[in-house]
């Protein structure tokens, strides 16, 4: 390699240098498109730019990047998790119900704590996320449609619990499971929302996970090649079905969260929540072919999107446009997409041979 | 794997029995509302169906989700179970007229509650709330609560939607004569609580001075107030429009101040009367379109109203 790199010209260091700095440019675009955005919604929106609209801000966009980060395993494995939006709307009935109606054994009503109501809807929505996985891993349905299924299943199960209705006054009563609902979406920590603090925990832990774990390098080479990895002695379907499991975890959180807020459960809680953060995920540069992306791109997905929703209320723009503007800065993004991985391809040989290192 | 597929399917065969009724005699009313996890529309069905059962009918309820062919299907539907009367609350008021017509022409007359359609004379009721003088009325008392000047936002329905806008052109018409009183922004929040909840948090940071807050329905009313009770504030004056059992709850705690209770219950059993009486006799005896008054419900009455109805 280091022959090669001694007989490098100057106008081929020059091309390598430049190619290096649009490929960082096109790889930092998410990072780049919100730094935009919130300059220009500082420049226009007065009241943008202060520490209380960041934090009702980051609140917004904790719903979903919650979903988000749940989702990135998901896609990195090659599949995608169209039930979270569902799945988050059952968590929260979940809760409603066991909050006001209780739990009925042994003949009598019993009316538990917040924690076990909290861990009780974490169950029900595990189990959603496991037949997701079972369904996908082990029976061989495509992603798409055994997600889909439970799309349905789980919006219609909240429907079912509730007969079509709203569980109202979550703040809860003394006499019944006792009061502290609103504490997971309306306390704060350190003047932070907890919700925000839900979210930072969560990427925290993902981000570990995808990058410092063997189950993360697993996740990436199943998304990368499946086949190569289970002949690599990868045990596909647990990997998958983990996934599924924790994408359903976070939805149950971000069920919860909205239950808490609005202290009221209303069975279409959620409802599209899933296109916002597949959009967050795709934003982030992670393919949804699988294997490649990060946490940390759907996180600044996520946020692009919901600085995007909130300053355009701010400014005043109509319902209308706002759907418009969202769904062009997606297909921008996902067009930018395809010309980073083509550019890529073509700069790479010239790449290599700049950087004696590369190749070694 | 071949275990498990027999199981699923048994699992769903097991689904699909218990959803079977037992085949019925009587004449069939097919009630067909917007959706059925709305408490609104769950309300009118459901009184729909009481009032068509205490009159001997069988009856069969089903949502469109306000898809106009999904509605097609279902009017479809009805006229494969020779259903009697078809009792509807449309998906559309120019989108529905073909689906009205088809069945009027099958011989299934079709009574038309909550919403009404452009053209007349095909369906034989059209019974409707009067938005238009239910949002003046929540509107004047919104005035009334509030100061003499101050700032005020509005929260509004679906935009595509037929009552979003006849409310807030009722608003309009109450609150753009008032001096001093100044909107200073308006958003849709698609008549979601999640979303006027976020909608409302945004809102009060461009713009915290802010007094009051008039919403094109309740679940948008109650989405506002959770957002002003997390900022923490207090004195703001909201107020939604339906009289849903939750804002009428708020009402009373202070939460809300006023809403416009549409008579979903009543209208719903007037027009299953009118069919019974249609059928019996051919002819309804009243004339097609039928407008019925909002009340207004406010902390001095909330007593006095429940589930879309006037209790005493």
């Amino acid at each position: 390699m280091n022959s090669v790199a001694q007989t490098l010209t100057n106008s081929d260091r020059l091309a390598s240098g430049s190619a290096r700095g649009v490929l960082i440019l096109l790889r930092a675009r998410a990072f780049l498109v919100l730094f935009l955005l919130l300059a220009l919604f500082s420049w226009m929106a007065p009241a943008f730019l202060t520490a209380n609209n960041f934090s009702i801000l980051a609140k917004h966009v904790a719903i979903s990047a919650i979903l988000a980060i749940g989702m990135t395993f998901v896609v990195l494995t090659g599949g995608i998790d169209l039930s979270v939006g569902s799945v988050a709307g059952l968590g929260g009935m979940v809760a409603g119900y066991v909050i006001t109606q209780g739990v009925t054994f042994g003949g009598a009503q019993h009316f538990p704590s917040i924690a076990v109501a909290v861990l009780i809807t974490f169950a029900v929505c595990l189990v959603v996320g496991a037949i997701n996985g079972w369904l996908v891993a082990k029976v061989g349905v495509a992603p798409f449609i055994a997600t889909l299924g439970t799309l349905y299943i789980a919006r219609g199960a909240a429907l079912l619990l509730s007969n079509g209705k709203t569980f109202p006054n979550l703040a809860g009563s003394a006499t019944h499971a006792g009061t502290g609902f609103s504490v997971i979406g309306q306390s704060f920590f350190l003047h932070v929302p907890t919700p925000v603090w839900i979210m930072a925990g969560l990427f925290a832990f993902a981000a570990f996970v995808a990058a410092k774990t063997p189950f993360g390098r697993h996740v990436y080479a199943i998304g990368g090649n499946e086949r190569a990895a289970r002949l690599a002695g990868i045990r596909v379907p647990r990997v998958k079905i983990i996934s599924y499991i924790f994408s359903a975890l976070c939805a149950a959180c971000v069920g919860l969260i909205i239950a808490s807020q609005l202290e009221a459960a209303h069975p279409a809680t959620g409802e599209t929540f899933e296109l916002n953060a597949i959009a967050a995920v795709v934003l982030g540069g992670t393919s949804l072919m699988g294997g490649r992306g990060s946490v940390l791109g759907s996180l600044i997905g996520a946020f692009v999107i919901g600085v995007l929703a909130d300053g355009l209320v701010m400014l005043g723009v109509s319902e209308f446009w706002q759907m418009v503007i969202k769904g062009l800065v997606i297909v921008l993004a996902v067009a930018v997409d395809q010309l980073q991985s083509r550019l890529q391809a073509k700069f790479l040989p010239l790449l290599l041979r700049s950087s004696p290192q590369a190749g070694a | 794997m071949r275990g498990r597929v027999v199981a699923v399917a048994a699992c769903v065969a097991g689904l699909m029995m218990a959803g079977c009724r037992h085949v019925d005699r009587r004449k069939l009313v097919f009630i067909i509302v917007p959706s059925q996890d709305n408490p609104f529309f769950k309300a009118e069905a459901d009184a729909a169906s009481t009032e068509a059962q205490r009159l001997g009918y069988a009856t069969r309820v089903d949502a469109h989700d306000d898809d106009a062919y999904r509605q097609d299907n279902l009017i479809d539907a009805a006229i494969a179970s020779n259903a009697a009367v078809i009792v509807l609350d449309n998906a559309g008021s120019d989108s529905s007229v073909s689906a009205v017509r088809r069945a009027t022409q099958k011989g299934i007359p079709v009574f038309l509650i909550d919403r009404e359609i452009e053209t007349s004379g095909i369906a034989k009721a059209q019974i409707i709330a009067d938005n238009d003088q239910g949002a003046r009325l929540v509107a004047g008392e919104f005035v009334r609560t509030l100061p003499a000047t101050g700032d005020y936002a509005e929260l509004l329905g679906r935009e595509s939607d037929t009552n979003a806008q006849i409310r807030t052109k009722g608003f309009h018409a109450v609150l753009d004569g008032v001096a001093g009183l100044r909107l200073v922004s308006a958003q849709s929040a698609n008549w979601s609580q999640a979303e006027a909840f976020q909608k409302t948090e945004t809102m009060l940071q461009a713009h915290p001075s802010i007094a009051g807050i008039i919403a094109g329905n309740d679940t948008m009313a109650l989405g506002a107030a959770a957002a002003v009770k997390s900022a923490g504030l207090k004195n703001m004056k909201i107020v939604g429009f339906d009289g849903s059992p939750d804002a009428i709850a708020a009402i009373r705690m202070g939460e809300l101040q006023a809403t416009a209770l549409q008579p979903a219950v009543y209208i719903a059993r007037l027009a299953v009367d009118e069919a019974d009486r249609y059928l019996k006799t051919g002819s309804t005896g009243e004339k097609e379109r039928q407008i019925v008054p909002c009340d207004l419900v406010t902390k001095q009455n909330a007593l006095d109203y429940g589930n879309f109805e006037k209790l005493r």
